[in-house]
């Protein structure tokens, strides 16, 4: 027991508060500091996918679709609305092809907004 | 006297976990009081089955908000032993560090919300604000404030850096000071004891018949603490107290838990000054062979204990789940018994329910 | 004529009604920030009190079934006039509406008959939490009111006069009451935290326990002055701590003596918000148990000392 005990314990702290820096983030004006491993936004290299679909079967979130029409020809479909940035994808994917960056996906009142094509592969020379 | 009865939750101001509480009161104390839970069933657990085991690493960790990284610390840590595998040392200094981080910032919270029961908004905003010094140290290394999603079976997804160290200690150092500010507080603010002290009160043998675990428990006198009685991940490579009270009140609770701050921050300088090098996962089959394990693990509230079988697919035959918060409701009726009206809040907050953990 | 047109002038602008809804919102606001400041946070804009004060008055009215429909229109009206009334014998900046020998007693009368009304509030309004915020209302009059009642008296049998204006002009020559009976303002001090319910002694109104207390079922344009008589009843209670213990303005209306008067009346407030951010709540049988315990022994010594020494 360093102290005895006072009526105004917080005193010093109360003091210490006033002189420091606010807690409090003015959200819309002040834009949030995200960190660099912020999970957030789901970009893929597409020229590194070749719509193995290890992605999708692994999401937990069942947010990506990949529809293939031929051996070639594919599209990976993201949908953001049902996405828990979990970043399963990213370690789930063997060519290092996605990754989550640190960008904050936006809001909408419409639900379609959400859906976005990935990658989408047409049939090349190979 | 005339009673009256006086519901509680599962909408109610002073309670933010969804359980109902009937109070019966005669004047201002309490002379019956009626459970009941169930708002925020889920059915996670069978949820479980129908997913693949990767899968099911993000499902335990949506089982708790607050908790995340033990859920998946327990789960991830069964089905490696189902398969056998060995989990690189680096990996798991990791997990570790992430677990005693999440004890830290779950201690926090809780004790902003005790203070803000009990009327201590001050103490309330300091405590959350510290928050996110701890916060702030695992976003920066996982990239998630709460949902870390650092394990995967086999191993962790994050690496920390070596010239990153430092900037945790300094981070450390910051919290050490706002900590002895805190336990000031708890110790000698006059208005806190006359609040916390003798509410609540639980002896050792209802502790021990109840079957209550953690920072409960241990304030009750009972030394019991999975990571010195069975240790997991590198426990047993790290030096820690295991921190005990034999009041059995709200204080003794506030103090057991503030103390483990303390010895959860020392652990972290530990971990970080002993990490080794090496890989951080090695590779899980997709398939788990057939049998069943028990994973235990100390959660910030107490003991968590993960059963999986397995029948040889690459999905759990049953995920059973048992949360610490599960024997703690059972002492509330005893804790209830008698208190004044005031007290209720304290004692509901004194014992840290994770309702969303409970009910799965 | 010009009689009539000067008293409604004093009772709906100043310092009547209209003054007195001002700085209502106006200390409201100056407390919410300062706690804010001190709690690390930002606080609200300064229109803050006053948006939600209309915004209150433009919501839907609703009470339950079983509530007392006519009284719980009446009783925020009751504590809203009451205190209005109060501020029209103190004295602001060395101005007074009205001034005669006892009206500290009537100040007293009517600065507690919010109390009751908030008490009858939590009884007619038809909840469990407002019945038991009632109660706790009640009980915690009875614990403060006593000491609040005796620490004002000390004063005014120094002074031999029981009017505010005289006990407060009566120290413009000489020493500050603060200083003569430094026990006295301590205590109304704290009677005064207990009267506005405010935190450390917010206890009829603990949200984590019961809710909003008696004002739970209250809504819309009912809420809004239950509100604004809470509001300036903090502003009323600072003025008569500021007229019978600080000094006052000085003696006669002058710009510097209105000056001083706001500055002693933010340096109470910021009392106020200082012991509110410091403290736990207490529980009601701790208050009751610290009233009579503690405060009227103190308060009955501080007494004896102003008979024995000062008469």
């Amino acid at each position: 027991m360093s102290r005895r005990s006072s009526l105004a314990h917080l005193l010093p702290e109360l003091v210490r508060t006033l002189f420091a820096r606010r807690a409090t983030v003015r959200f819309p004006s002040e834009p949030p500091v995200l960190a660099e491993a912020y999970r957030g936004r789901g970009v893929v290299h597409a020229e590194l996918c070749v719509g193995c679909g290890l992605c999708v079967r692994d999401c937990p979130a069942f947010a990506l679709e990949l529809e293939r029409e031929g051996r070639h020809r594919f599209r990976l479909v993201h949908f953001e609305d049902r996405c828990a940035y979990c970043g399963q994808c990213v370690d789930s994917c063997r060519q290092d092809a996605i990754a989550l960056v640190s960008e904050f996906p936006r809001a909408s009142p419409c639900r379609t907004a959400f859906t976005r094509v990935l990658v989408t592969h047409e049939a090349s020379e190979e | 006297m005339s009673r009256i009865t006086i519901p509680i939750g599962p909408q109610h101001p002073a309670l933010k976990e969804p359980l109902s509480f009937l109070l019966t009161v005669e004047g201002e104390r309490i002379v019956e009081s009626a459970l009941r839970i169930g708002y925020v069933h889920r059915g996670l657990e069978r949820l479980f089955q129908d997913r693949s085991y990767v899968q099911n690493v993000h499902i335990a960790e949506r089982v708790c908000g607050i908790c995340s990284h033990i859920h998946t610390t327990a789960y991830c840590q069964g089905v490696e032993a189902l398969l056998g595998l060995e989990v690189p040392r680096r990996a798991l200094y990791v997990r570790t560090l992430l677990c005693e981080l999440e004890r830290i910032h779950s201690h926090l919270l809780w004790l902003g919300v005790l203070a803000e029961h009990i009327g201590f908004t001050t103490v309330f905003m300091y405590a959350w604000r510290d928050r996110e010094i701890v916060l702030d140290i695992m976003e920066d290394l996982s990239g998630g404030r709460v949902a870390h999603a650092v394990n995967a079976i086999g191993g962790v997804r994050i690496d920390i850096e070596n010239d990153h160290i430092p900037a945790i200690h300094a981070r450390l150092d910051e919290l050490e000071r706002q900590m002895e500010m805190f336990l000031g507080v708890i110790q000698h603010e006059r208005t806190f004891q006359a609040r916390t002290r003798g509410v609540g009160c639980l002896t050792q043998e209802q502790v021990q018949r109840y079957c209550v675990v953690g920072p409960v428990a241990r304030a009750s006198g009972v030394a019991m603490d999975i990571r010195r009685d069975q240790p997991y991940a590198v426990y047993d490579e790290l030096s820690f107290r295991v921190i005990t009270a034999d009041e059995g009140d709200v204080w003794a609770r506030t103090m057991v838990r503030a103390l483990e701050i303390v010895e959860s921050m020392g652990m972290c300088r530990q971990l970080l000054d002993k990490l080794p090098e090496g890989p951080l996962a090695s590779r899980a089959p997709r398939r788990v062979p057939a049998g069943l394990v028990i994973s235990r693990c100390e959660a910030p509230r107490g003991e968590l204990l993960y059963v999986i079988r397995s029948d040889g697919s690459d999905r759990p035959a049953r995920v059973k789940i048992r949360t610490p918060t599960l024997p703690t409701l059972a002492t509330l009726k005893d804790q209830l018994r008698g208190v004044h009206t005031a007290d209720v809040p304290t004692i509901l907050a004194g014992v840290d329910l994770c309702i969303a953990c409970a009910d799965r | 004529m010009r009689d009539v047109a000067s008293a409604v002038l004093t009772i709906l602008v100043f310092p009547g009604f209209g003054f007195l809804f001002v700085c209502a919102l106006a200390f409201h606001w100056i407390d919410r920030r300062v706690t804010a400041r001190f709690q690390g946070r930002v606080g609200p804009p300064w229109f803050q009190p006053f948006a939600d004060f209309v915004k209150l008055l433009a919501k839907e009215d609703v009470l339950p079934v079983g509530a007392h429909e006519r009284a719980c229109a009446l009783l925020p009206m009751v504590s809203l006039a009451a205190v209005l009334t109060a501020a029209l014998h103190i004295p602001v900046g060395g101005y007074v509406v009205t001034s005669f020998e006892g009206d500290l007693i009537v100040v007293l009368f009517l600065l507690s008959l919010p109390a009751l009304a908030y008490f009858l509030a939590g009884w007619l309004s038809a909840s469990v939490f407002s019945v038991v915020g009632g109660s706790r209302a009640l009980l915690q009059y009875f614990a403060y009111e006593v000491p609040f009642l005796m620490a004002l008296a000390g004063p005014a049998i120094l002074v031999g006069s029981w009017s505010v204006s005289r006990i407060s002009g009566a120290q413009s020559g000489g020493l500050w009451t603060l200083l003569v009976q430094p026990i006295g303002f301590v205590l109304a001090f704290i009677g005064l935290i207990g009267k506005l319910k405010r935190s450390p002694f917010d206890i009829p109104k603990a949200k984590s326990e019961i809710g909003a207390g008696p004002l739970t079922e209250f809504s819309g344009r009912k809420l809004a002055l239950w509100h604004l008589s809470l509001q300036v009843k903090t502003v009323v209670g600072i003025f008569l701590l500021v007229d019978v213990f600080l000094g006052g303005s000085g003696g006669g209306i002058s710009l510097s003596g209105v000056t001083l008067f706001g500055v002693k009346c933010l340096l109470v407030l910021l009392a106020l918000s200082v012991t509110g951010v410091l403290y736990a709540r207490l529980r009601i049988d701790q208050l009751a148990t610290m009233g009579w315990r503690v405060l009227a022994p103190l308060a009955l010594v501080q007494l004896l000392v102003v008979v024995l020494v000062g008469g």
